[in-house]
């Protein structure tokens, strides 16, 4: 299994971007039904969600979570020598979103600028990725900035996802420190459930596939342009194979449930965390959640969980364990320490990147 | 072990009556999120891991079939 170790690189901060518009989850009864509304909220917690509007992105919010961490921390840019984007909602087929983000924070020519394609899990391999490009190389100070717009690749009629996806962006700011106490991670995959979580049409396999509307195994209507989740399938994995992987990390790094002060858990849903908490023993008050607020939002939500629950406090340094899990399928862990005074609270931002916007060829 | 799943499964769907019922999944009758309810059930009365591979209407069909699956994986 892949284990990293860093000890020379800390979380210098991290700051969390929300869209203002704001899903009651109450307001889908005249579209499902009261019972089958009132069932989603028991089973995952969430009773409102935030969405982004129609150009409103991913890169958007995590500029401005970017540039807000750059501001707050004193940072020079020119200092910045990597920018790595963790989505699955890019602006663009291509370039990357990294690249939006890079020309908006006016980082110099001299940065590594790429996206990393994941999604519930791109916190844990994000921070991997990018801490290692810093280990190798003379970069000092470097950006992970996670995002994802699901909401939009989300059939309205989907009852369980509709509901379940809430949309931000988050930016995480890693430094070179010789003092800095470790990182530690493991990582793992399972490309055979890809099509657990999956958007089958739209992409180089089926480019211009079906757009109508069709009926899918679980009886709920879609087009292959929109997320499709095999729920139940999703749900088994998580809570077999991530407390599991705890288990193993714990025993690796000879660490229990109380070494931590925090466990910061991708925010998959009510019923899921809640098992995976009790298979794990986690003290209720160590394990914030955001889900009634902000629901499911993919790679980001474990940051902004920190942000909501930290970013107004200052009382000092923190052990965190983080856990993503999710497409791909893909699954991690890793313990990191940061100080609460570093962790921005939670902003709303809907600014739109007006320039990236290219409606007609005259654009261009 | 078949009166407390029955009793699992009642206090999951009370509509549903379990002790007739053989196509619970063929039919339609629970969905994914009564399937996930039931799977954190039996993994914590019974101290198994049902796994995404057991997965598949067979084993959730009918009482009997879910009690064939836990007492299959504690053999394991």
């Amino acid at each position: 299994m892949p284990k990293f170790e860093f000890n020379n690189i800390k979380i210098a901060g991290i700051s969390t971007v929300v869209p203002k518009q704001v899903i009651k989850t109450e307001s889908y009864k005249s579209i499902f039904g009261e019972e089958e509304v009132a069932k989603f909220m028991q089973m995952t917690g969430i009773t409102e969600t935030r969405r982004t509007s129609e150009f409103q992105t991913a890169s958007d919010m995590g500029y401005t979570a970017a540039e807000r961490l750059i501001q707050e921390k004193g940072i020079d840019k020119n200092e910045i020598g990597a920018l790595v984007f963790g989505t699955t909602s890019p602006d663009y087929r291509r370039p990357g979103s990294s690249f939006i983000v890079h020309k908006r924070l006016k980082l110099p020519i001299e940065c590594a600028v790429m996206d990393l394609n994941l999604g519930c899990s791109s916190f844990v391999y994000g921070i991997q990725v990018i801490a290692s490009m810093m280990q190798n190389s003379d970069i000092n100070k470097a950006l992970l900035i996670l995002g994802d717009t699901a909401g939009k690749t989300t059939y309205s009629k989907d009852k369980a996802s509709i509901m379940l996806i809430g949309e931000c962006s988050v930016a995480i700011l890693l430094e070179k420190d010789s003092q800095a106490k470790p990182i530690k991670a493991q990582l793992k995959s399972d490309g055979s459930g890809y099509r657990y979580l999956i958007v089958p049409g739209g992409g180089y396999r089926n480019l211009h596939a079906n757009t109508e509307p069709e009926i899918y195994h679980d009886g709920v209507e879609r087009t292959l342009h929109h997320s499709v989740m095999q729920g139940t399938s999703v749900f088994t994995f998580t809570i077999s194979d991530v407390p599991r992987l705890i288990k193993d990390f714990w025993a690796d790094t000879q660490t229990t449930v109380d070494d931590y002060d925090c466990f910061a858990f991708h925010q998959a849903n009510g019923l899921i965390l809640q098992q995976i908490a009790k298979k794990l023993k986690f003290p209720s008050d160590k394990m914030p959640l955001t889900l009634s607020k902000f629901g499911n939002t993919s790679g980001a939500s474990a940051v902004l969980t920190l942000c909501d629950r930290y970013g107004n406090e200052d009382i000092g340094e923190i052990k965190v364990l983080c856990c993503g899990f999710g497409v791909g399928l893909s699954w991690g862990v890793f313990s990191m320490y940061i100080n609460t005074k570093d962790i921005l609270p939670i902003i709303e931002d809907d600014t739109i990147f007006e320039e990236g916007i290219i409606r007609s060829a005259s654009e261009l | 072990m078949k009166e407390r799943v029955l009793e699992i499964v009642s206090e999951i769907r009370p509509d549903i009556d379990f002790e007739s019922a053989h196509n619970l999944i063929d039919d339609g009758h629970l969905d994914s999120f009564d399937i996930v309810s039931i799977i954190s059930e039996l993994n914590d009365e019974y101290n198994i891991t049902i796994r995404v591979t057991e997965l598949k209407p067979e084993n959730f069909n009918s009482v009997d079939a879910m009690i064939e699956l836990v007492t299959r994986l504690q053999a394991k």
